[in-house]
């Protein structure tokens, strides 16, 4: 720890992190957020200051990964003697060929441009951000999987499972995103979202341009989609719709490790959660799987989007004892 | 306004926030003499980039970071009482920062939980059990000063000390080689500037 103490940016700093600390904590009271508005109002160097001790607290969010399930609080969990032990550590075999694959890539200039392909993955709860060598960018979500090709003039990425976020950058070569049968051709500098579903997938556009061709075998139906537009597609065809960027955020909040939820029913929301944890919910009873649900959850906590479904509405949750969260009607 | 206001701090978080470890290298550059604190530039540059009310027609993120960045850099040169004309000269030579990526860069998410989980390692054993027992275990504050026998505001120190440690060991480069190599001497560098 190597800071000068008492430097003023560190009281800043300080000042920051304690909010942070402090805005978390369960018994925050309305006092205290009041008193947080005004310290950050005072100057955009604590509002600064603040965003960041935030982005860097929830970043630790994924330290829960390490827990061992169902064991007691450990509190020397990660002490240093102990923590190379720690399974969710372990480098998998899918890591080592990623890293090698890096290494390759940037010694061997080029490599991808002779056919070679190169598949990025997610695990359930896991994301990732993948810069490629054009710097185009592609962030996953939880178990998703896309396989990147880059030959012959084209940028080709096939998202095969799950969701992504495609960033192209500008370059001469067109940046192709094959999805259920369809051809995603991207703008330069364009930033869409494209999630599979079991029929079909799902387009949204958020920075720049893309044409969309459902069933290139058969043609003429393709569509131009512009930012603010999602685009629902199956082998049969599509359908465009304008949204909002309210609505666009809520549908990538994955993106800051959340569910943003606004009027959803419960059946979806619970499908939602199940998507990136191994600890799955689910709805017991149908006459409550229609109840609306608006709220933003860590993605990783399906215990405490429980918690705020069993207070708020007539719902009682039981755990299995294969882990599973049951939904039932409470009285 | 609120909303207006809550929008540009996603922005900021998004866009800003993430260019850390290169703005930092990039201080660094503008520090060389030890007159300035690189980390006291990027500070600057934060605060001045989240009060832009004209965000939305940033269209280069890290070339507007960058700029304001040069400019911090500018405005403690001017403070200064005595001014060299090396540092004056040296100034001019740097050379703005590459605003891409480096090639390829895999941020492997299995490596930013062993970073994490490194940073934990070695905080003070007070301060990392406090810690793992609120992000690993998601207890309470009020829990933790229970099962520690500890006042809630120790634990709140502890949690801020290890939530400082951890900030300013993220905004570092993690995994990754930096760009900038800080091995190679600055008169390396003009020598291998006036070859090309």
């Amino acid at each position: 720890m190597e800071r000068e103490t008492g430097s003023r940016r560190e009281t800043v700093r300080q000042a920051a992190a304690l909010w942070v600390v402090r805005l978390d904590d369960p018994s925050c009271s309305d006092a205290d957020r009041a008193a947080f508005e005004a310290w950050r109002d005072e100057s955009h160097e604590h509002e600064a200051a603040f965003e960041r001790e935030a982005v860097a607290w929830a970043r630790l969010d994924r330290l829960r990964a390490l827990r061992p399930p169902g064991e007691r609080p450990d509190r020397d969990l990660l002490e240093p003697a102990r923590r190379a032990a720690l399974p969710g550590l372990s480098r998998s075999p899918w890591a080592r060929g990623m890293a090698a694959a890096a290494v390759a890539a940037l010694v061997v200039t080029g490599v991808m441009s002779f056919g070679t392909s190169t598949a990025y993955a997610t695990a359930i709860g896991e994301r990732r951000v993948v810069v490629l060598s054009d710097n185009s960018r592609i962030e996953l979500n939880t178990n998703s999987k896309v396989v990147v090709r880059y030959r012959n003039g084209v940028r080709e990425v096939r998202l095969v499972r799950g969701e992504a976020v495609f960033e192209a950058a500008s370059d001469a070569r067109p940046f192709v995103i094959r999805a259920e049968g369809a051809v995603i051709e991207s703008g330069n500098g364009a930033e869409m979202a494209v999630r599979l579903g079991s029929n079909g997938a799902i387009v949204t556009v958020r920075k720049g341009a893309a044409e969309l061709d459902p069933n290139p075998s058969v043609g003429h139906d393709e569509m131009s989609l512009k930012a603010g537009v999602a685009a629902v597609y199956s082998a049969v065809g599509g359908q465009a719709r304008p949204v909002s960027e309210n609505e666009i955020d809520r549908a990538l909040a994955w993106r800051q490790g959340a569910i943003a939820l606004n009027g959803q029913s419960l059946e979806q929301a619970v499908a939602e959660f199940n998507r990136y944890n191994r600890q799955q919910v689910s709805i017991t009873d149908p006459s409550i799987s229609g109840l609306r649900l608006a709220g933003y959850f860590q993605t990783t906590e399906p215990k405490g989007f429980v918690a705020a479904v069993t207070s708020a509405f007539p719902v009682r949750a039981t755990e299995g004892a294969d882990g599973t969260i049951r939904l039932s009607r409470r009285g | 306004m609120a909303q207006d206001d809550e929008d540009r701090r996603a922005w900021f978080r998004r866009e800003i926030l993430p260019l850390e470890p290169d703005l930092t290298a990039y201080a660094r550059q503008f520090c060389r003499d030890g007159q300035t604190d690189p980390e006291d530039l990027v500070h600057e540059t934060f605060a001045r980039a989240i009060a832009c009310k004209t965000w939305r027609e940033v269209s280069n993120p890290a070339a507007f970071a960058t700029r304001i960045l040069r400019n911090c850099a500018l405005d403690a040169l001017r403070r200064r009482k005595v001014l060299t004309i090396t540092a004056v000269a040296d100034f001019e030579r740097i050379e703005p920062m590459d605003e891409a990526p480096g090639a390829q860069t895999v941020l492997e998410s299995r490596e930013e939980l062993r970073a994490l989980a490194d940073a934990i390692a070695e905080l003070p054993a007070q301060c990392r059990r406090a810690f793992t027992l609120r992000k690993v275990y998601s207890l309470s504050p009020e829990d933790i000063a229970v099962r520690m026998g500890l006042s809630v505001s120790t634990v709140e120190k502890h949690l801020v000390k290890g939530l400082r440690y951890c900030s300013e060991k993220l905004g570092r480069r993690i995994g990754r080689k930096n760009k900038v190599d800080e091995g190679r001497s600055w008169s390396a560098r003009r020598d291998h500037d006036a070859k090309r």
